[in-house]
């Protein structure tokens, strides 16, 4: 029994990271060129990323500010003047963080 | 005696309009499975890509236009005829007018899908006196989050993949279905080619060099047939460029009270494993 548990649980630990890769996160920034970036977000999958949270940080990691993908899988905010990163944050391991650095026109 | 010469006449003028590749509309740009977007260089030209053969006039460009989706957002459609502008394509044995369009990056900045359609004119194919309209797509993605590649676009009649047509591998499956005013056609004849002659954009011509050597002219042009419900399935043996027209199932078959052929034509991008 002890066994078949075991058996079990490593099923559904392969069965885990399995839908993880068939769905992986994927999100990129462009800066609109009116002191406004806008982010978007999906799944290799093609599903929504509507409500998946989007954080802002400075150079130092402090957060700045963080709202959600809307309805369109976006998300637009001010372009912080200092160096920054984006974080698309769907959870573990469904995670993306953009530099600033690479966010152009 | 005269009737025989003229019958002779006739018999070899049709032993040479029956080609022995096919008549291919090319929407082409170097890549489709793009990370990011940048600007797009596009050629549209009707000639026979297996053979490098001869380049015909499409008879002018109706639409040409792209649908954007991602996920599972409303599909946006934006004209792109603004974009176009006759060239002179140059092929080792002949020339003729063809198209180019440099789609700006700001158009194809977001992620996603893009089926870009071409409706071109009527080419009158003097030989055997009749019209074709060949009706083209392209699927090209940005970033990988997929969108309408599987979608119907609504058009006259089309080819509409089962498997991502900017994602296949070599030795992949391609499998579609081709659709006369959004029905299914059993037993439409598809015709396949390989590019054999890669084009050469700066120059605007499909260069003399070829990839591969055909054994016998069967294997220029390959012919399968959809099925009962018009899903056709093809083995992709070699990575490059792949071509699909099925012929004569779009709903005009007249013009100018001549046979007309209207054909949906897809191409597909396969890649190597490595």
């Amino acid at each position: 029994m002890k066994k078949l548990l075991c058996l079990m649980a490593a099923g559904a630990l392969m069965l885990a990271p399995s839908a993880a890769l068939a769905h992986s996160p994927i999100c990129d920034c462009l800066d609109n060129g009116d002191n406004t970036i806008t982010c978007e977000g999906g799944f290799s999958d093609g599903s929504s990323a509507s409500g998946v949270r989007m954080v802002v940080s400075d150079g130092s990691g402090q957060e700045i500010l963080a709202g959600k993908m809307n309805q369109d899988s976006e998300f637009t905010f001010d372009k912080p003047s200092g160096d920054y990163k984006v974080q698309f944050d769907a959870g573990d391991g469904h995670s993306v963080v953009i530099d600033g650095k690479n966010i152009v026109e | 005696m005269r009737f025989l010469s003229f019958l002779l006449a006739g018999l070899a003028a049709l032993a040479l309009a029956s080609p022995a590749s096919a008549h291919f509309m090319m929407l082409y740009t170097p890549e489709i499975a793009k990370t990011e977007s940048s600007d797009l260089d596009m050629r549209v030209v009707f000639t026979h890509p297996a053979e490098a053969g001869h380049t015909m006039d499409m008879g002018g460009i109706n639409e040409f236009y792209m649908i954007h989706q991602r996920g599972d957002n409303e599909p946006k459609k934006t004209d792109l005829k603004n974009y176009l502008k006759q060239i002179e394509w140059k092929n080792p044995e002949s020339s003729g007018p063809a198209f180019s369009a440099l789609i700006p990056r700001k158009e194809v900045r977001s992620l996603g899908d893009y089926t870009f359609v071409v409706v071109p004119g009527y080419y009158h194919e003097k030989e055997e006196d009749v019209y074709m309209q060949q009706i083209t797509k392209l699927v090209l993605n940005v970033g990988g989050i997929p969108g309408n590649w599987a979608e119907p676009v609504g058009l006259a009649c089309e080819i509409v993949p089962l498997i991502k047509p900017y994602g296949v591998w070599a030795g992949n499956v391609f499998k579609a279905r081709v659709l006369s005013e959004g029905k299914p056609v059993a037993g439409a004849e598809v015709e396949v080619e390989y590019m054999n002659h890669m084009p050469d954009l700066a120059k605007n011509r499909l260069p003399e060099d070829s990839a591969v050597e055909y054994p016998h002219d069967a294997f220029i042009t390959q012919t399968i047939f959809s099925d009962a419900n018009g899903y056709i399935t093809f083995g992709v043996p070699k990575a490059g460029w792949w071509g699909f027209a099925a012929l004569g199932v779009g709903p005009v078959k007249e013009y100018k009270g001549k046979e007309m052929s209207q054909d949906a034509v897809i191409w597909i991008k396969a890649v190597d494993m490595k």
